[in-house]
This record gives C-alpha cells, sequence and structure tokens, in this order.
C-alpha cells in the first residue's frame, strides 16, 4: 500500500469512527432528571458556574438552550466562538464552510486538529464540539454560502456570526440578515489587529456603515498578510459573548459601537457608529434592494480568499518556472531575477541569486527607482538585459511586471515573470523546497 | 468668528487595518484648520498619508464618534481623529 491509500484509508476510517461515536452518544444520552425549574440535573451540574452569575440564572440558561446561532465560517473566528457557544449550552448551532483543513490554519483554528487535515472543517469543527458538548444540537454545512441559499438557512436561527474571510461574503450575510430581520455579529481579523461590532440590531448594517466595499486590490487576506492566532482568537470569543447577550436579552450589546482591537499594544477603543442610515441601499426607509443580488460582482472579488489566479500578461510576457529553470543555468545575456514577495517571506525561502523588492515597493510612486538602480548595478552600460519577476504564486509578479513597463522605457531590458511563482518552483521543479 | 476660521488646531491621527499599512504609521499629528468640512478633512488626510486607494471605503471618527460625511467640524488641540477601513480577514 502506497502513502497517498494509506493517507485515504486513515481518513475513511476516522470518518467511519466520528460516525459510530455520534450513534452511541446519541444511544447513550441518558434519561436525565428535570427539575422544577426546567433543567435536568446534568444541566444543573455542567452550567452551575455560569447560572450562578446574575446575568444568566436558571432563566437565562433555558433561554440559551432554547435559542439557535449560525456561525458562518469554521476558521480563525468560528472555531474559537463556537467553542464558546457550545460550552455554555446554546440547544443549535449551525456551522457553515466549504473549505477543508489545511497544516496552514492549525496554529489559529483550534478547533481542528493534525488528525483533521484534509477533512471537511464544519465535519472536523462538529467532531470536536460533540466531544465538548454532546449535548448541543449541531448541523454542519459544507458548502459556499451564496445568494441562492443564503435566506433558507440564515431565517432558521436567532443569532448569525460572521466569521468569515473575504468582502463578498460579508455584503451577502448583511443583505440575508436585513431580510430575515436577524441580528448580525460580525468579526474580523488581520495580523495583530481585530474589528467587532453587532448590525441590523438596533443600530445601523454594515451597509449603512461601510456603503462602498473597499477596492479589491486593497482588501488583504490572512494568506497574504497574516494572522496572529491570539488576535483572531481574542474577536472570536467576544463574537460568543455578544451573541450569548443578544439571546440573553441584555442592554449592553455591542450595537452602534465599532470595537477596535490592537493586539500590539493590547488597546481596545470603541468607536460610536452612525445610527440607522435613512437612505441605506438595504435597510433603509426607501431601500431598493429586496432580494440578494451578485455579492462577488458588487465587491468585484471572490467569495473567498484563495488564490485570485490573476491573467494580467501575454503569454510572451511569462516563463513556466521549468522554461526559467534552463534560462538561468543557461543563459548567455544576464538577468536580474527579482522577487517581490515581502522580507517575511523572503526570509522563509528564495531562490539562487534572487534579489528582493517588495511589491508594496514598487507599487509606491517612485517605487521602481529601486529596481532601476537594481538593473543598472547588474548591467554593463546599454547592455541588453532580461528582467525576470518572481513572487509567491505569480499574482504580484504580473502586476509588478506591469508597473515596471510602464515606468521603464528601454528596449533592451525585457521583462517577464515567472508563472505560478515559488510555488510552481516547489511543485515542478524543486520538491524540497517549502510550500506556505 | 474671524478668529475661529483662521485657527488652527494640532489634532493626532491614528490609522487601522489597511490605512496602517498604507501610510506605515500607527498615529500621527497634524495641523489642521480649527474649522473644517468633514470632506475637506477627508480630502487632506487622504492626500497627505497616501490613502487614495481606499478613500471611498474609509470611516474617520473623531475621539472615538463617527464623522458623518456632510458636516462641518470644530476641531481643537488634542483631538484624536481615527482612520477606520473595514477589516474582512478572520
Amino acid at each position: 500500500m502506497n502513502e497517498e491509500e494509506l493517507i485515504r484509508e486513515i481518513v475513511a476510517l476516522r470518518k467511519t469512527l466520528r460516525e459510530k461515536k455520534d450513534t452511541l452518544r446519541r444511544l447513550q444520552r441518558d434519561k436525565h432528571v428535570v427539575q422544577e425549574c426546567g433543567l435536568t440535573n446534568e444541566e444543573i451540574g455542567r452550567y452551575s458556574r455560569q447560572i450562578l452569575v446574575p446575568e444568566i440564572g436558571v432563566k437565562g440558561q433555558l433561554k440559551l438552550k432554547k435559542s439557535s446561532v449560525l456561525i458562518v465560517g469554521a476558521g480563525g473566528l468560528g472555531c474559537p466562538a463556537a467553542l464558546y457557544l457550545v460550552g455554555a449550552g446554546i440547544g443549535h448551532i449551525g456551522i457553515i464552510d466549504y473549505d477543508e483543513v489545511e497544516i496552514n490554519n492549525l496554529h489559529r483554528q483550534l478547533l481542528h486538529s493534525e488528525e483533521s487535515i484534509r477533512v471537511s472543517k464544519v465535519v472536523s469543527a462538529t467532531a470536536a464540539l460533540t466531544r465538548l458538548n454532546s449535548s448541543v444540537n449541531i448541523t454542519p454545512y459544507k458548502m459556499q454560502l451564496d445568494s441562492s441559499n443564503a435566506l433558507g438557512i440564515v431565517k432558521q436561527y436567532d443569532v448569525i456570526l460572521d466569521a468569515t474571510d473575504n468582502v463578498a461574503t460579508r455584503y451577502l450575510l448583511n443583505d440575508a440578515c436585513v431580510l430575515t430581520g436577524k441580528p448580525l455579529v460580525s468579526g474580523s481579523a488581520l495580523k495583530f489587529e481585530g474589528q467587532l461590532t453587532v448590525y441590523n440590531y438596533r443600530g445601523p448594517c454594515y451597509r449603512c456603515v461601510f456603503p462602498t466595499p473597499p477596492p479589491p486590490e486593497t482588501v488583504t487576506n490572512c494568506g497574504d498578510g497574516g494572522v496572529l492566532g491570539a488576535a483572531v482568537g481574542t474577536i472570536g470569543v467576544l463574537q460568543a459573548l455578544e451573541a450569548m447577550k443578544i439571546i440573553l436579552e441584555m442592554s449592553g450589546v455591542l450595537a452602534g459601537r465599532l470595537l477596535l482591537f490592537d493586539g500590539t499594544e493590547t488597546l481596545f477603543r470603541n468607536v460610536k457608529l452612525r445610527p440607522k442610515n435613512q437612505n441605506c441601499l438595504i435597510c433603509g426607509d426607501n431601500s431598493t434592494i429586496d432580494k440578494l443580488i451578485d455579492y462577488e460582482e458588487f465587491c468585484r472579488a471572490k467569495a473567498n480568499d484563495k488564490n485570485p489566479g490573476l491573467k494580467l500578461l501575454k503569454e510572451s510576457e511569462r516563463l513556466s518556472v521549468k522554461e526559467y529553470h534552463k534560462f538561468a543555468d543557461s543563459s548567455a545575456t544576464s538577468h536580474v531575477l527579482i522577487d517581490v514577495r515581502s522580507h517575511e517571506e523572503f526570509e522563509i525561502c528564495k531562490l539562487p541569486n534572487s534579489i528582493n523588492v517588495p511589491f508594496t515597493q514598487i507599487s509606491k510612486p517612485n517605487g521602481h527607482a529601486l529596481v532601476e538602480q537594481v538593473i543598472r548595478s547588474m548591467r554593463n552600460g546599454d547592455t541588453r538585459i532580461d528582467v525576470i519577476v518572481i513572487c509567491r504564486r505569480g499574482n504580484d509578479s504580473q502586476k509588478a511586471v506591469k508597473i515596471l513597463k510602464g515606468l521603464i522605457n528601454d528596449e533592451a531590458v525585457n521583462i517577464r515573470d515567472v508563472i505560478g511563482g515559488i510555488h510552481a518552483w516547489a511543485k515542478n521543479v524543486d520538491p524540497t523546497f517549502p510550500i506556505y | 468668528m474671524m478668529d475661529g476660521e483662521s485657527r488652527d488646531s494640532l489634532v493626532k491621527i491614528l490609522f487601522f487595518a489597511k490605512a496602517r499599512e498604507l501610510s506605515g504609521l500607527k498615529e500621527s499629528r497634524a495641523k489642521l484648520p480649527a474649522n473644517i468640512s468633514y470632506q475637506s478633512l477627508l480630502d487632506t488626510i487622504i492626500e497627505k498619508f497616501g490613502l487614495e486607494s481606499i478613500r471611498d471605503s474609509v470611516i474617520l471618527s473623531l475621539n472615538e464618534e463617527y464623522l458623518a460625511a456632510n458636516g462641518t467640524l470644530n476641531l481643537s488641540d488634542q483631538d484624536e481623529i481615527a482612520v477606520i477601513p473595514p477589516l474582512s480577514g478572520g
């Protein structure tokens, strides 16, 4: 049996084991003794430390038990949020995610473990949450939330958590919550920072505050910008807190206020937001949106945080990694290899003889000056020179070539990029190269 | 009235998320006219700190209160203006 077959078999066996354990748990759910207060002895024991809190009490615990929360995204926000909601005894939790667990998720998405790699995130999350509290009814949805299915799912839940990773799904969820009248606990995070607020609940909706989606090229996702587990986790835990406060009908819900968390200084700022916008396209007095629209079109971006697979250059302006490999070994003319990844990425791994000029610098006004300087230093007067640009996956390298071509007007400078970047290099040329 | 219009205030400007990335700053100080419309305030900050690409998708706050786009402000020294783009990762 080869490695691939063995991995597949282990994944299948784990799935069977999970299913059998679930069945057993259901069978073992003993006949509980119910007290006059409405809680079983098991519930009283399990939740006693929060029932003792005056804001909760038996009434609050019963409210939590009767309530349902939909968590959209089983990632860095959704995992900690789900842990606390399931721990607290919310009656029904729905979790939506189309994706599968990858090893680069594990530093922050703590419901998943090494055993869950390649397993669907919602299956992995459901298994972990059931281990924590088997009395909570958990519905996994392995799907991409979109305009065709969002309303049908959202309307079944009391509170919705936006634990997603992209702009298009954020607008979709906002509109779905406004149309179905559900409170939306919206969390987001990147690097050491986080934001949190509750939309469509005694205050504005997402569109009231941010009517225009950010230009896609200005949106940094966790896969590119990085994110700290404890920072995004802080926001996820607070999303669980706000959801519970809404269910408990408490007065201090973070609606009409935006929490800005800066983990570098452990600062929490609360910015008072605008009231509901009377002219809001979805929740205003004369709203023009009465059904869900195409959010990928509205945001000009895909509803995920995956590789956008840009195609900006002509074929003649690009080299495959194998072509570059051959070219670098045999080229008679001199060439420069410019790596436009961030300094942090360059530090992880790099191709021999590459020079690091981050894309963020190239895209700045006068950013090409640096590249021109590099070219000058590698070139003998006006001789022909090949400039090859490489990045992680072949998107920024194309943008960089576009910028450089616009700024360097020299026929003897031939600027091209490497298709698929260092990911392709790892896959097709050097299998010992790391992929991140 | 005349005095008020020509006076400048030295305010603190805080940058979050993409605004922090683009400006390369967490905070800065700027001398701004004490009486300033929201639009000129936005224009000044966007231009001064290289934030053109996110002009239409940020909110501004003054002393932790959202600023409405049609207002006129009366700035004092020590006032704190925040430039807040939405974060969308998670």
